[in-house]
């Protein structure tokens, strides 16, 4: 393998029209091809996965790989396939569907001690790596003994005594889409509303059943990230990169960007704002296969505006140096799709996702002064130094300076240079992000490049603390309580320690609510309390107690603590992700009423006739009236 | 469409100008009366007939819905008809002198020959609570925020004791303004639904608990009386004893008080949907009567930020739609035209005569015919006459009770097209879902049972080739998805396949 071959192959992972090295599939004939070795890393599924079927199980049941298209689906299956001594010619088949005997013990209990084979059972293992690939296409009929192999599969599913099990791949849909074309038997009909129910209810099984659904779509991303990342950069292609010695406007030489983009992907500060951001997705709900993340992090390293499919072969370098467009090579616009035509990156989920952050369009007066004024500043200088001069490659460099004198001195008419060096600025708040060092973080207001100000906050002071087994602090979640005050009641109220209850008098989710129907404390108090914690699923979640047994739930996601915390702090929200987050929150005061209508039914208590009106104080606080009437 | 073989025979004495409009659809559907104004019309019959126990029956056989309507003088004139009552509390500092002016005020209550409120004072702790009470009804009113004559104000309906009918300016009678008898149609739809039972099973205890809260607040402000001021109505007339879509509203209704959901959460829907279905039943019938031979269709754009083949094609539905009822009233006469009795008579001595006579008993219109005594002028007469007089309302319920509930808008175009708002597909979502379903699923339950296209696979079956592009169908109903996730009504698994779900549903199996 020479650096060249490695260099290519790691672009057929970035987004090329034709990226072989997206499917299991053609990863291995690609790799052979090129003399190169595939990234490889172990899924954190994978011991799971494969424990349901060597000797850690005595009584293997069936098992459905579910996910988004590059969850590494078909890889588990083949890890099985491999672990189970599958020969591997099969495998390199075409054959979707593929089987194998393996030997359990007969009690279903232990694995015995010998080898005597009347203590072993024989069980037949199903293996369908693609679901869509093998189920008749849509509109077509069924062959008769596929229709047969997945009877066999519900019935089995439900049969403690069967000999047959099944592992099969298939993103959720198809699943859904196949189990909805098999004819109404007993059998499908009940494993089909046991799949749906999986796969709705997030559960990996049910009790009395022989299955287990493992959604891939639901792992952490950053920890697979963390995966990712390290066998990118640890991968033996790299060393032959630097051992070939390479000259100045040599690929690998000192002003190669590839080089540069390598050493500075590999520096820990770039790692964890990057992980933040993955993490950030996942905590709003936005998953990322591994196809995107390697995707993302070959796009880092290759990318730049001006070459073929945006991405440098180890050929362009040379014309690059010469050119004097490097610093179009920067990692920091890379990372976040910035050398790809608009058109492409909106099409590719992981920089969709990123774009969402507007991460170099929104600023700070701060961030904006350093890097204007910043030069020479008695304040400032010393961070401009340190944060953009440092860099001579993706830093500031003589364009730089000149568009920034000529913006400064710039007359109106100057329109196209000044919108030449606003998006420089662009290009300068994106290597921000990823050089200003956490101890600068809160003065800076690193989160406020991106739209997400509290993002910073969320993860280090609620989602860390909460993994740590902590309490959050006390102000954070005053901070939540007095944003679900505003919404519930519709007025600027500041109360922060107890949840009001309020309604119009005929719908629950009206915008402005001036009937109070109770109060919940957040300090514990008979029963009642307002928690955050981590649900089973490892999502923050803000819980609102009524009584012992009474409670509901919110999920407390990226997208809902900011639009909470910024309705505490400012009182309104620029239009973007209010309504949504606003309609969510109303719908979670309709369910908050329900619960205690149903304390209140509990409790035998009736309504009383009286109404207790809400008002807000000049201060800001809740004063409500009550309001009797004599019968 | 055997419906149309069984219409009923018009209604002795009525004070129509001709019978099409009423003979096709009914005594009758009217524009102006918006989807509340017609639930609260539908809401004296019930509570009426409920009171007399013969809800959702027609005990004296079809159209001789007879009924008591009130009108709550007293309760009006303190919500709508007494401007003073804020500037008292605010100029006036002594409670005793607050009430005495405004006693005093309100001595020409509307409508009231003696007006007495002394019923008032002993009911409450102070004027301040009074005033607040009255404040609160006032702001949950319906149309009570418009500027509408005070008698066009509405008390949101709590309860059997907030219901009153329209009345004129001085409160002196009902002038049909705005309760013109939608709400009589929609009770009579449902008088004939096969799920009235259990429709009424559910509606009496949301409606009719006369101990709520809030409707005791309502009978607080007014007197109490033996002889409760009100008048009789009656004169409402569906034609079919049988049509499709008395099932399907009855259907839908259930399902959303099956839902159990907070306090009055429920109405909004039931309205919404009752209008919904006014619509439907209106277009299905007049494509029956008409003929039309093409699928009855309703494409459905998710605004889209740009134009688009679905905007479009919408677009041209809408009107297609929008020109169906005048078609079925020319169809209606070119029937009687056709018949063999026409036909017969127009070569007969005196043909004038026999034709206007057939008029006469067929669509009740001719005794003032002026013009050339011929069968033809005749009735090409009635044919402008006809057509002159749907369009001044029949003609215009698609169009504004669709903007009504949301189903056409003009948003982000010039033209109007069918573009749902977000509480409508609510009220379509929750009334469609047990528990949750996959959102193919639930398109193709909205195609089969209101004709309503959202995705490419519905489209692809029953648009024209040349108005199909499978592109922007999936994109429309991508859209759809991201809405309802946004409304918390959608779970998106992965990739293309996503659950639609019913956040009201019941847990327990």
């Amino acid at each position: 393998m020479i650096a060249k071959d490695w260099l290519l192959f790691l672009r057929q992972y970035a987004p090329v029209p034709r990226n072989d090295n997206m499917y299991d599939e053609t990863i291995q004939r690609s790799a052979q091809r090129a003399g190169v070795e595939p990234i490889l890393f172990e899924h954190p599924a994978q011991t799971h996965v494969i424990s349901c079927f060597n000797q850690d199980s005595a009584d293997p049941v069936s098992v459905i790989l579910t996910g988004t298209a590059g969850d590494g689906k078909t890889h588990l299956c083949r890890q099985v396939w491999i672990a189970l001594r599958g020969d591997p010619a099969l495998w390199g088949s075409d054959n979707p569907y593929l089987s194998l005997k393996y030997h359990y013990p007969k009690d279903r209990t232990t694995w015995p001690e010998t080898q005597d084979p009347n203590l072993y059972r024989e069980v037949t293992i199903h293996f369908i790596r693609d679901l869509s690939g093998w189920a008749p296409q849509q509109g077509s009929a069924w062959d008769q003994n596929k229709l047969d192999l997945l009877l066999r599969l519900c019935r089995a599913i439900f049969d403690p005594a069967s000999d047959e099990v099944f592992l099969i791949a298939a993103n959720d849909g198809q699943l859904i889409e196949c189990w909805r074309r098999l004819p109404d038997a007993e059998p499908v009909v009940k494993a089909r509303s046991l799949l749906e129910k999986l796969l709705v209810e997030d559960h990996q099984t049910e009790k009395g059943t022989r299955l287990k659904m493992f959604n891939l779509s639901r792992w952490d991303s950053a920890e697979i990230f963390d995966r990712a990342y390290s066998a990118l950069l640890e991968h033996p292609g790299w060393a032959t990169c630097t051992q070939e010695v390479p000259g100045e406007t040599q690929v690998f030489g000192p002003k190669c960007p590839i080089r540069r983009n390598y050493e500075l992907l590999q520096t820990p500060l770039v790692h964890s704002r990057l992980r933040s951001l993955i993490q950030l997705c996942d905590y709003n709900g936005l998953h990322l296969p591994i196809r995107q993340l390697l995707l993302l992090l070959s796009n880092a390293i290759l990318g730049h505006p001006d070459c073929n499919d945006h991405l440098m072969r180890p050929s362009d370098v040379p014309k690059l140096i010469r050119s004097g467009t490097l610093s179009k090579a920067s990692l920091f616009n890379n990372i976040l799709g910035g050398n790809l035509s608009d058109t492409r990156r909106q099409s590719i989920t992981i920089f969709d996702y990123f774009d969402r952050f507007q991460l170099g369009y929104e600023t700070s007066n701060k961030v904006d002064n350093i890097l204007i004024f910043g030069e020479g500043d008695p304040h400032f200088g010393e961070l401009f130094n340190s944060l953009v001069r440092s860099d001579p490659l993706y830093g500031a460099d003589e364009a730089f300076f000149a568009a920034r004198d000529a913006y400064i001195a710039g007359g109106e008419d100057d329109e196209k240079e000044s919108k030449e060096f606003l998006n420089m600025l662009v290009a300068q708040r994106r290597g921000l992000f990823f050089r200003i060092p956490d101890e600068l973080a809160e003065t800076l207001g690193l989160w406020e490049l991106s739209v997400f100000r509290f993002a910073g906050e969320y993860l280090s002071q609620v989602i860390k603390i909460l993994r740590d087994g902590q309490c959050v602090k006390r102000p954070i979640l005053s901070r939540l309580v007095k944003g679900l005050n505003r919404i519930f009641t519709g007025m600027l109220i500041n109360s922060e320690r107890e949840i009001l209850l309020a309604t119009s008098g005929n719908y629950s989710q009206a915008k402005i609510s001036r009937l109070l129907v109770d109060r919940v404390s957040v300090e514990p108090r008979h029963g009642e309390r307002v928690a955050l914690s981590l649900s089973n699923s490892g999502r923050a979640t803000l819980t609102v107690h009524l009584s012992d047994t009474i409670e509901e739930n919110l999920e407390l996601n990226l997208v809902r603590y900011e639009f909470l915390s910024r309705i505490a702090t400012e009182g309104a929200l620029p239009a973007s992700f209010s309504k949504e987050c606003y309609e969510d929150l109303l719908a979670f005061k309709t369910r908050l009423l329900s619960a205690h209508k149903t304390r209140r039914d509990t409790d035998g208590a009736s309504e009383g006739l009286g109404l207790r009106i809400l008002n807000v104080t000049s201060q800001g606080l809740p004063e409500d009236r009550f309001v009797e009437v004599i019968t | 469409m055997t419906y149309l073989s069984q219409r009923l025979n018009p209604l002795e004495n009525v004070d129509s100008s001709m019978w099409i409009d009423e003979a096709i659809w009914g005594h009758m559907l009217y524009d102006e009366q918006t989807p509340w104004l017609i639930y609260l019309e539908f809401l004296n019959v019930l509570f009426d007939h409920h009171s007399r126990g013969i809800a959702f029956t027609e005990p004296q056989g079809f159209n001789k819905l007879k009924y008591w309507a009130a009108w709550r003088l007293e309760l009006r004139n303190i919500l709508y008809n007494s401007p003073r009552l804020f500037q008292i509390r605010v100029g006036t500092t002594n409670d005793q002198a607050r009430w005495r002016e405004w006693h005093k005020s309100m001595s020409r209550a509307g409508g009231i020959d003696q007006p007495d409120f002394s019923y008032l004072q002993p009911r409450f702790h102070s004027f301040d609570d009074f005033a607040d009470v009255v404040e609160l009804l006032r702001s949950t009113g319906i149309e009570a925020t418009t500027n509408k004559r005070w008698t066009s104000k509405y008390v949101f309906p709590y309860g059997k004791d907030c219901v009153f009918e329209d009345l004129d300016q001085n409160a002196r009678t009902n002038d049909r303004h705005f309760f013109r008898r939608s709400g009589e149609l929609l009770y009579l739809m449902l008088c004939r639904s096969s799920l009235k039972e259990e429709l009424l099973s559910l509606l009496v205890p949301a409606l009719q608990d006369e101990s709520a809260p809030w409707n005791k607040l309502v009978r607080l402000l007014q007197p109490e009386t033996a002889n409760p001021k009100g008048a009789e109505r009656a004169n409402a007339f569906l034609p079919y004893p049988f049509h499709p879509t008395y099932d399907a509203l009855a259907q839908d209704w259930i399902a959303i008080l099956k839902l159990h959901m907070p306090g009055y959460d429920a109405l909004p829907h039931l309205v919404n949907l009752a209008a919904f279905h006014l619509v439907q039943y209106q277009l299905r019938v007049a494509r029956d009567v008409a003929g039309v031979p093409t699928p009855f269709r309703i494409v459905c754009e998710l605004v889209a930020p740009k134009k688009t083949l679905v905007r479009e094609v919408s677009w041209d539905l809408y009107q297609e739609n929008n020109l169906l009822s005048t078609q079925a009233i020319t169809a209606y006469i070119d029937a009687v035209e056709q018949s063999d009795e026409w036909q017969y008579a127009k070569t007969q001595p005196g043909a004038f005569v026999r034709c206007r006579n057939i008029l006469r008993t067929k669509v009740l219109w001719g005794d003032d015919y002026e013009a050339a005594s011929n069968p033809e002028d005749l009735i090409n007469t009635l044919r402008f006459a006809a057509k002159q007089r749907h369009k001044q309302h029949g003609a215009e319920i698609h169009r504004n009770y669709g903007r009504e509930i949301g189903l056409v808008s003009k948003r982000g175009t010039l033209k109007l097209r069918y573009a749902p708002n977000d509480d409508l597909l609510k009220s379509l979502l929750l009334a469609n879902l047990p528990v949750r379903m996959e959102l193919h699923q639930f398109l193709a339950l909205l195609w089969d049972r209101y004709a309503l296209i959202f995705g490419d696979r519905e489209a692809e079956v029953v648009l024209p080739k040349a108005e199909f592009d499978k592109k922007s169908f999936q994109a429309n109903a991508r859209r759809l998805e991201y809405r309802l996730a946004s409304l918390g009504l959608l779970k998106r698994l992965s990739d293309g396949c996503a659950y639609v779900l019913n956040p009201y549903a019941r847990k327990d199996k």
